[in-house]
């Protein structure tokens, strides 16, 4: 019978990073030839991936559609299935459903300037969308990137981060907050919404990718409209929990709108305009 | 056009037919003093006066269902088919109410992305419904813009007549079914008008107030919530005898050599059900979960989809251990509005 709605792909996981001490990224590749041609997604789309004996957690997916013949999930260690996950090694078989959900409007976004703002283990939708406006470089105006992390040692995508900084077509700035730094430190030191104040970009033909925790969200988006920026403007990512993907278990509505299918990607307009259950 | 009608001695000659046809049947049975749908062989196992206990919904959407399965190898996995559904089966009896709530979810599970499992399931399902004659004390069908004689999601509706039993032919998956029936039914129409109003006649009044999808939206914020969650325990019960409740969780099963990946029953009064990894959770008391429940049957759907995803079977009413009535806490919460 037809069981596809909820069957996994296999993929091989092809490379293992740690990002911090409890963030991974892992490299996942079709175990299919012919799903690994087909495979085609969106930046800003999530997937489900199964530890099978576990579950199956939900991650966006964190690499960009420019990166082709893989797809990396970044996430943090927090339970059962992420634990299962963490004892893969490369060579190893796990599940992997997806695309699903809404996708950044890259097409609106195209000769805006671009402010790129995450916060934690929100930097991995960030990463998908920034590395995809990167690799297109050329369509957009001026980039910025705010990296921010509670701590040093808690920042991801380190390595990369030090690349955008060295690139002089984006101005990359990382930050910690407050008693995060550690002896070496070379970034910012300070909460997100008070370094996005201090760093100032103009509302003027931008937009905003803004993706953290909630309570990050919620004064990254006060700093913001005290800055000028319009609703519109500021694009961001809502996560629930959840469980099929496809607006049928019932649990990641807010209000009418469900994150699977009508997100997980909303402008702070939308937001402004949903019961505030999230 | 008016569908195309019958006229049979009774119910239960019309399921003696069906049986004699060879059909797999499952029926309003007692079961330990309650009545549950089971798998029934002969006409009179069936129950065919008042209400089950659960709803007719669990043939499609079953409390557990094995979405797939895998085995360990060295190296890989090997991923198994999920659950063979059932055989072609006649679901008898069912009740106008129960029969629009097989027509709310196929709503849900067929809208796409479609539910592959759900819709295998309910491919093989023919609803013969059963005309309300007797309504319960709980019952509200009218209030959902319903009735006792309703047609929604029966592809066949049985209604019972002073003179025998009105057959009414709803869809095709109906008329094959009829074609196997023979002289059981005979070519004949009644009017149905009178038992409907008999049974109207017959139940509490209850309306919906008008405007409650807004209404109940802009009472997001009120104290009334919180008042009404005092008395709900978070149970469940209320989700799991709805015959529209369709919330599921994804669980494996398994063990050092394979398992399985399950569908089973989830209710949004639970404290874990929308809980995140990083222990935030969205909707953190029962005040929010009551609200969620209230809000997705009488506002946000019918907002969406023009009715509530509610059918009036007054299940939730009957059953709550804490005597809730999920009609009440919406109106008082949308007329405590402003």
């Amino acid at each position: 019978m037809r069981t596809e709605t909820y069957e996994p792909h296999l993929m091989t996981v092809a490379q293992v990073r740690d990002e911090t001490a409890d963030v991974r990224t892992l490299r996942l590749t079709f175990t299919d030839p012919a799903l690994a041609d087909s495979f085609a997604y969106r930046a800003g789309q999530f997937a489900f991936y199964s530890a099978f004996g576990e579950g199956e957690s939900v991650f966006c997916i964190a690499s960009s559609p420019t990166e082709t013949g893989y797809v990396e999930c970044s996430f943090k260690l927090t339970g059962k299935v992420t634990s299962a996950l963490r004892r893969l090694s490369e060579g190893d078989v796990m599940g992997f459903r997806g695309p699903y959900g809404n996708s950044f409007p890259i097409d609106e976004m195209v000769g805006h300037n671009l402010v790129f703002i995450g916060g934690g283990i929100g930097m991995a939708p960030v990463r998908s969308i920034l590395v995809n406006c990167l690799d297109r470089r050329s369509e957009f105006g001026d980039i910025t990137i705010l990296n921010g992390a509670r701590s040093a040692a808690d920042l991801v995508y380190r390595d990369q981060t030090d690349a955008w900084t060295a690139r002089s077509d984006v101005r990359c700035v990382k930050t910690v907050d407050p008693g995060g730094d550690s002896e070496g430190w070379d970034g910012e030191v300070g909460l997100i919404p008070h370094v996005l104040e201090r760093l100032a970009p103009t509302p003027h033909n931008t937009k905003v990718v803004l993706c953290g925790p909630p309570i990050m969200i919620k004064f990254s988006l006060i700093s913001l409209e005290k800055m000028g920026f319009s609703g519109e403007q500021v694009i961001t990512t809502l996560e629930n929990r959840m469980k099929c993907g496809v607006g049928k278990c019932g649990r990641c509505n807010i209000g009418g709108a469900y994150v699977c299918c009508d997100g997980p990607v909303f402008t702070a307009a939308q937001i402004a305009a949903l019961p505030q259950e999230f | 056009m008016s569908p195309t009608t019958y006229l049979a001695d009774s119910a239960q000659a019309v399921l003696t037919a069906i049986l004699a046809a060879g059909q797999r049947v499952v029926a309003p049975v007692e079961q330990a003093g309650l009545l549950a749908f089971a798998h029934v062989e002969q006409a009179e196992q069936a129950q065919l006066i008042g209400q089950t206990r659960a709803s007719a919904k669990e043939l499609a959407f079953p409390r557990t269902q094995r979405l797939f399965g895998y085995r360990f190898g060295n190296p890989g996995v090997e991923l198994l088919p999920g659950e063979e559904p059932p055989a072609p089966t006649v679901l008898f009896g069912v009740r106008p109410c129960d029969a629009a709530g097989l027509a709310i979810l196929d709503g849900v599970f067929g809208a796409e992305p479609a539910d592959a499992p759900y819709l295998a399931r309910r491919a093989r399902i023919t609803v013969v419904g059963l005309s309300c004659d007797q309504p319960q004390a709980h019952c509200a069908c009218t209030a959902v813009g319903l009735s006792p004689t309703a047609t929604d999601g029966s592809d066949l509706l049985l209604t019972p007549l002073a003179e025998g039993v009105l057959v009414e032919v709803l869809t095709a998956r109906g008329a094959a079914l009829v074609d196997l029936l023979g002289e059981a039914l005979r070519p004949g129409a009644a009017d149905k008008a009178e038992v409907t109003a008999r049974a109207e006649a017959a139940m509490a009044p209850r309306a919906l107030p008008a405007g409650l999808a807004d209404g109940l939206a802009a009472a997001f914020g009120e104290a009334a919530w919180a008042d009404a969650a005092a008395r709900c325990l978070g149970c469940g019960t209320c989700a799991f005898v709805c015959p529209t409740c369709h919330c599921f969780d994804v669980v494996d099963e398994s063990n050092l050599r394979g398992g399985q990946r399950l569908r089973v029953w989830d209710a949004c009064q639970f404290g874990l059900f929308t809980l995140h990894a990083s222990g935030h959770n969205p909707r953190a008391d029962q005040a929010a979960r009551y609200r969620q429940r209230a809000l997705h049957k009488f506002s946000y759907y019918p907002r969406a989809h023009g009715r509530p995803m509610c059918v009036g079977c007054g299940r939730c009413v009957n059953a709550c251990p804490a005597g809730m009535d999920i009609f009440e806490v919406a109106a008082t919460a949308a007329a405590g509005q402003g």
